[in-house]
């Protein structure tokens, strides 16, 4: 496995994961966003033929994470499922079920549609609006959150699935997906690999971390 | 040959007589053929009564059968179905039928389906069948949707498809093939009436339809290059020879070419031409009615507004026509182009068909028509009657377009017409087509793999290929795994069957073939509607940035639900967008003879057009080289964005989009070197960020045609060309819903984009059939190795001259500023390419 990049905000250590997720050191937490699980099930229940390997691809990179870094809770900023039940999600149940013992909680985004009581039995903690570790907030889309409100210092989200250009002589321009952080604010790029992205703007300041061919390189 | 006696010839005589017409040789052959129960295809330009060769041949046959009660005999079930490809013709073809079923007495109806017809008409046919239905090929399809569709055509006499050769080498064309052999083998079982007799779970009519033998298929069409080819691809469903007849009527044409007054100062490149456009005025004032053709919608709207700013006087009186204008309003401009109320309308292709505006005198082509089929089938528009004289203007929007207008002139009086090559084993429709009739009547896969063999376009169609078709509907794709809900299309009793009530909603909703960019309206903040452009520009601008639309220039604020809202911008630096009129490729023949034509720039004294151009072919001479047909000038050329390498093959964007790719491969294999591809009609460009290795030590075995296939390739794999290909594949092929009314909301969680599919797909199932098919489409579409080959040829045993000019010539021009870029291509590790683009942005 590629290795991870550390990023230090407030005195607490964050590895950014070559797999699109964080891992907090002090709380062993792992941060992820945009899963998406169940996208390609919900397709093909439509009658849209996609492949089905991604979604069985998408959790066995997060298996590989939960054992790599072997967290004691997942923080999910979002959009951990895509839409309605189908039957993808039992494989995720399954998942679950074998690692019952990490706290799991999830922020919920605007695709997680199920219904609370799924969520319950799947062992998840589910927060509306926004979660609270310390000073440090978890909130699905960042333009939603008025931290002002709160006692949070610095929020981690996702929603947006950011991805960055670059452009260079010749005309020539490359993007890729990125971790995105602000002075106040992180972005996650979204996990799966079924998802597109929309090309953000860095301001001056921000700080952008590029996946590029499963490396991480700081822009 | 003795015709035996038809009372419907003499009624139809008859009539025509007292209308002051004599019928054509062409209609009269027609309607021999027709009465000898043969099929073919009817070459004849548009405005000269082609309609009435097929129609009126039908219409004999209909009288001749039931001479006593023709004129009272009602209900005769459908006879004839008129295939069309635009809307706009459906409503004139429909009126003239009626005119002649008014004054002949003869008791058929005409309906007319398409996209524009209301539930209530569609009610009302359904009721009562027209005996004439006049139908676009994705209307055709709406039918063979429905539960009744096989007894509707049980009694359809003639199939006739009208433009044919504007059909054939597109998706709509396959789409027409694939519903003529579905119609034409249905009424086969009819007549032997063995499948209604196994069809007893539907329920469906029991009673055999008394056998009506196979409908005749006959094709109209404009003179196209293959025409033998056209009929042979119509006819293949019917395992029939059949005939062409052609119509000799020789138009004269005028070609009159709109020259700037100083060359010196006409732009060297760009699309739009309103620097010109006062010079229309006169022509306009000059004329009866006027249609100016504009390649693209969105130049259409600015020529549109330019006029009426150069021509005030001109307001009422003139119009504007396209295919994204409120159908209400299109009809009114061409119900008033009829009476000729219109002075002047702009517009695009959407009035190249159809029948004639009888008051045209003038046509004003604007820009480069790319073709010389195009061309004579707009400069037709004008000047009807035979004997009578077409006028068309040129009005070129960059100087050099006036080479092409000489070209053009050259090749409509070798008659070089080009070809339509028919599209070959489109899996993206087949897909679409099988599930229109599973949604319908259900399908046998044995008897329709026949059925669909006997089209021209999978007729090569393998039994493996049609497995995977069918493997791809029923349990989408190979992937047949657990916790899998693929849900489509279903078998039962060996039919195929679609029965979800939803998906077959939205199947319905988005059965064609024509994918169309996505056009946004754009608002100013302030209020006010200015016009629309296409998604794909908008997405390259960043807020803040200035375009021109309208003559407008715009700032982009932002963009809202498909609104693109802007405010009045007071900057010089503005982007015209590169419209969508790029897009159409010069074809290889009048390459050749543009080629030719350079020959003679700086000698010819007979050519306006060449000898307007004298000095920017003396500034092309003095910076670099002015090349004889039997020359390729590379240019390098070095500047602030980097080494232009630029080869002018003269051949059309088409193939330069091939050979840049093979190009940009060969040279990238000597090297790990990256390049942004642009390329026009005359040549393209290999921009790099590092000088490009190409001296006359190389150059030539870089055009080698050896190793050409394993290089086409490799360099397809490289280059993004397969992508854009599996955007219209994935849209046809069911995989992306486009813009559906109501349930645009319900559907959000099934969308996703073609370039993320197409990234899924090469990752998770590079086996893929619509992925290959993008593969494939590139392979024999665009990269097409004999073309290709031919031109590498050609380009071996020329001349090849390297110059180095100091500075943008005015070949290279409009190449570098508004050559349309396409493609990458790198054989450097990403890693490495990010690096050095870090770097660069350090220095700065």
């Amino acid at each position: 496995m590629q290795s991870s990049i550390q990023h230090i905000i407030a005195n607490n250590t964050f590895w950014l994961s070559p797999q699109r997720c964080i891992y907090w050191e002090e709380e062993k937490a792992l941060i992820l966003s945009d899963l998406h699980f169940g996208k390609t099930g919900h397709f093909r229940k439509n009658g849209i033929a996609v492949p089905q390997h991604i979604y069985k691809e998408d959790l066995q990179r997060l298996i590989e994470q939960v054992v790599h870094f072997n967290p004691k809770k997942i923080i999910a900023v979002g959009d951990l499922f895509h839409s309605k039940e189908n039957k993808e999600l039992e494989l995720f149940a399954k998942w679950r079920n074998d690692f019952h013992a990490i706290d799991f909680i999830l922020v919920k985004g605007n695709h997680d549609i199920l219904p609370p009581s799924w969520y319950e039995q799947k062992n998840l903690t589910v927060k509306e609006g926004f979660y609270q570790i310390n000073e440090f907030g978890f909130v699905h889309d960042p333009n939603e959150f008025n931290m002002a409100e709160t006692a949070v210092k610095y929020s981690f989200s996702g929603h947006l699935h950011p991805a960055v250009s670059m452009k260079g002589l010749g005309k020539q321009q490359l993007s890729f997906p990125c971790f995105h952080f602000t002075k106040k604010n992180a972005v996650l790029p979204a996990f799966s690999k079924f998802s597109g992205h929309s090309i953000i703007k860095p301001k001056k300041g921000d700080l952008v971390f590029m996946l590029v061919n499963e490396r991480i390189v700081p822009l | 040959m003795k015709q035996k006696k038809s009372i419907g010839r003499e009624l139809i005589l008859q009539w025509l007589t007292a209308k002051g017409f004599r019928p054509f040789d062409f209609q009269l052959n027609t309607w021999d053929a027709i009465a000898k129960r043969e099929s073919g295809l009817v070459n004849a330009p548009t405005g000269c009564g082609k309609t009435f060769s097929v129609f009126l041949g039908a219409l004999m046959e209909f009288v001749d059968e039931n001479p006593a009660d023709f004129s009272s005999k009602k209900n005769n079930g459908l006879q004839l179905l008129w295939i069309t490809p635009l809307r706009a013709l459906a409503k004139d073809v429909g009126r003239a039928m009626e005119e002649v079923m008014h004054e002949t007495g003869i008791s058929w109806k005409v309906g007319i389906r398409n996209g524009d017809t209301s539930i209530a008409e569609r009610a009302k046919q359904k009721k009562q069948v027209p005996e004439v239905l006049i139908i676009t090929p994705e209307s055709l399809h709406l039918l063979l949707a429905q539960k009744n569709s096989r007894e509707l055509f049980a009694t359809l006499k003639i199939i006739a498809v009208d433009e044919w050769h504007e059909l054939m080498g597109s998706k709509r064309g396959v789409q027409v093939e694939l519903a003529i052999t579905r119609i034409v083998h249905s009424a086969g079982c009819m007549a032997s009436n063995h499948l209604l007799v196994e069809d007893k779970k539907s329920g469906l009519n029991q009673q055999p339809v008394i056998g009506n033998s196979q409908p005749l298929v006959w094709g109209i069409s404009a003179t196209i290059g293959n025409l033998e080819q056209a009929r042979e691809v119509l006819l293949a469903p019917l395992q029939k020879e059949g005939i062409i007849i052609k119509a000799s009527l020789d138009k004269q044409l005028e070609i009159i070419s709109i020259l700037p007054d100083e060359i010196e100062k006409y732009p060297w490149a760009g699309h739009l031409g309103i620097k010109l456009a006062e010079k229309l005025v006169p022509i306009i004032e000059n004329s009866r009615t006027c249609l100016i053709f504009i390649n693209t919608r969105g130049m259409s709207e600015v020529w549109y507004q330019t006029l009426l700013t150069v021509a005030p006087q001109l307001a009422g009186a003139i119009a504007l026509h396209h295919g994204s204008i409120e159908q209400e309003l299109r009809l009114w401009v061409e119900e008033a182009l009829h009476t000729g109320k219109l002075k002047a309308v702009v517009c695009t292709s959407s009035l190249d068909l159809g029948v004639d505006f009888r008051p045209v005198d003038t046509v004003i082509q604007v820009g480069s028509p790319k073709g010389v089929a195009r061309f004579l089938q707009r400069a037709g528009r004008s000047g009807h009657s035979p004997g009578e004289t077409s006028k068309i203007y040129f009005l070129p929007t960059h100087s050099l377009e006036l080479v092409e207008v000489a070209a053009l002139k050259q090749a409509i009086g070798e008659n070089a017409i080009e070809s339509k090559e028919p599209m070959l084993l489109c899996f993206d429709v087949l897909l679409q087509f099988l599930c229109t009739l599973a949604i319908g009547e259900g399908f046998r896969a044995d008897e329709l793999y026949a059925e669909i063999k006997k089209t021209y376009c999978y007729a090569e169609m393998s039994i493996d290929e049609w497995r995977e078709v069918l493997q791809h509907l029923t349990a989408g794709g190979k992937a047949l795994q657990q916790y899998d809900e693929y849900k489509k299309v279903t078998i039962v009793d060996d039919v195929y069957h679609i029965n979800s009530r939803r998906i077959a909603m939205r199947h319905r909703l988005h059965i064609g073939t024509i994918v169309s960019d996505a056009m946004l309206k754009v608002k100013l903040l302030s209020g006010g509607f200015i016009g629309v452009i296409e998604e794909w520009f908008v997405s390259r601008l960043e807020p803040g940035d200035v375009f021109t639309l309208a003559g407008r220039n715009l700032e982009l604020v932002m963009i809202k639900d498909m609104n693109v809202l802007v405010r009045k911008s007071g900057s010089k630096k503005t982007i015209v967008p590169s419209w969508m009129g790029g897009r159409m490729s010069l074809t290889a023949n009048l390459g050749r003879i543009l080629r030719e034509t350079f020959n003679k720039a700086l000698t010819d004294e007979q050519s306006i057009e060449i000898k307007s151009l004298h000095s920017l072919f003396l500034l092309q001479k003095k910076l670099s080289h002015i090349p004889r047909s039997d020359e390729l000038l590379v240019e390098q050329i070095e500047d602030k964005n980097g080494f232009h390498l630029l080869v002018y093959p003269f051949e059309g964007r088409q193939v330069h989009e091939a050979m840049s790719a093979i190009l940009a491969y060969r040279i990238g294999r000597q090297l790990p070197i990256s390049f942004s591809i642009s390329m026009n009609d005359y040549g393209f460009e290999l921009l790099s960020d590092q000088p490009v290795p190409v001296d006359d030590s190389n150059v030539r075995d870089l055009f080698s045609s050896e190793q050409l296939l394993a290089d086409i390739q490799k360099s397809i794999n490289s280059t993004e060309m397969a992508k854009r290909k599996f955007r219209d594949i994935a849209v046809i092929g069911g995989l992306i819903f486009q813009g559906m009314p109501g349930e645009k909301k319900k559907a959000r969680h099934l969308q996703s984009s073609a370039s993320l599919l197409f990234k899924v797909f090469a990752e998770f199932e590079p086996d893929n059939l619509l992925l290959k098919q993008s593969y494939h489409e590139v392979l024999f579409q665009q990269m097409d190795e004999t073309r290709l080959r031919q031109a590498l040829q050609r380009i071996y045993q020329n001349k090849i001259i390297l110059s180095f000019p100091e500075q943008i010539t005015p070949l290279s021009f409009p190449i570098i500023v508004d050559g349309l870029s396409r493609n990458n291509y790198s054989s450097e590790k990403l890693e490495d390419r990010v690096r050095k683009m870090q770097a660069q942005l350090e220095k700065l």
